[in-house]
């Protein structure tokens, strides 16, 4: 018997960056694999991205802690449509999260870039269908705020 | 230069059926069945295409002759049998896209029938003030719904 439930949340942060370069940390396969997919624990089998309107981004990895957590080796899949987007300012976008090639959630989130005093202000939305078995709504926002996090220290990094 | 706006919307519509919930589905499954109930007007040049499957496309365009051309161009993430639909579509209006939207289908049995929760959850693009005409419009779908279901 399936269970869903639809949640929203919203999130903004400020980048001392321009919105040019948020945007391009978003839109450059190198950057983005470098501050959304890299990351400690996760074994990374394939990333590939098609940044255009009605283009593909997939990544798929092995999550080390998979047996501890989950009892069984664990990989997620990440499979993303880009919607719409407006160079420098709006990206919209739809995701599936899998595990062990079981879809757990469906999201579409919308990513709006504005430049604000020393930098942009950043705002992302998500609107989910989270399934039985997977994420509530708070993991997957800790999980953003987290990799929003990753994004501000990639920026800096490489300013 | 096109001043770049969202709003964010969510609505969530219940309603009950007498038919059993994979009556209710085939509705939804069924090219055939689903052009009996789904669209605009009936005086509506129209035109409707779907691949029933995860990763499949459906796309309906109508209007009145001669007027603005709807076009919902959308893809199902999720679908199972006699349950549950996931589908993530695009509105446009002759060519420019007016929202994009998260709809979720779930069909639950209630004694010999079925009670079926649809929730939609949109943005809405750069000033288009949607005035509670999306929640209008798939409440008359669903009236549409009970009407060929009960055919």
């Amino acid at each position: 018997m399936t269970t869903t439930t639809n949640a929203s949340f919203v999130l903004e942060r400020r980048y001392s960056a321009s919105p040019q370069r948020v945007y391009a940390a978003w839109s450059d396969p190198q950057a983005k694999r470098a501050w959304f997919v890299e990351g400690e624990g996760w074994d990374i089998q394939s990333f590939d991205i098609d940044f255009r309107e009605g283009g593909t981004e997939t990544s798929v990895y092995g999550f080390r802690r998979g047996e501890e957590v989950f009892g069984e080796k664990t990989v997620f899949s990440n499979e993303t449509v880009f919607n719409e987007i407006v160079e420098n300012e709006r990206i919209v976008f739809t995701y599936s999260m899998a595990r062990n090639g079981r879809r757990f959630s469906v999201s579409l989130a919308t990513l709006e870039i504005k430049p604000a005093d020393k930098g942009s202000r950043l705002i992302f939305t998500e609107h989910g269908a989270f399934f039985e078995g997977g994420d509530n709504v708070t993991m997957r926002e800790q999980g953003w705020q987290e990799l929003l996090g990753k994004l501000d220290t990639f920026l800096a990094k490489s300013a | 230069m096109t001043k770049r706006t969202t709003t964010h919307a969510t609505f969530v519509i219940e309603r009950a059926y007498e038919h059993a919930p994979a009556k209710v589905f085939a509705a939804y499954a069924d090219l055939e069945k689903k052009s009996k109930w789904f669209g605009g007007p009936p005086e509506w040049e129209a035109e409707h295409t779907m691949d029933f499957q995860v990763g499949g496309r459906e796309i309906s365009r109508g209007g009145p002759p001669g007027g603005t051309v709807h076009k919902m161009d959308g893809t199902y993430w999720d679908i199972v049998e006699n349950e549950r639909i996931v589908f993530c579509y695009d509105l446009l209006l002759d060519a420019t896209r007016i929202s994009v939207s998260l709809g979720t289908t779930e069909i639950k049995p209630n004694g010999a029938g079925s009670t079926l929760i649809y929730t939609e959850q949109g943005v809405y693009l750069d000033g288009y003030d949607d005035a509670g005409q999306r929640e209008d419009g798939t409440q008359q779908l669903l009236t549409q719904l009970g009407a060929f279901l009960s055919t």
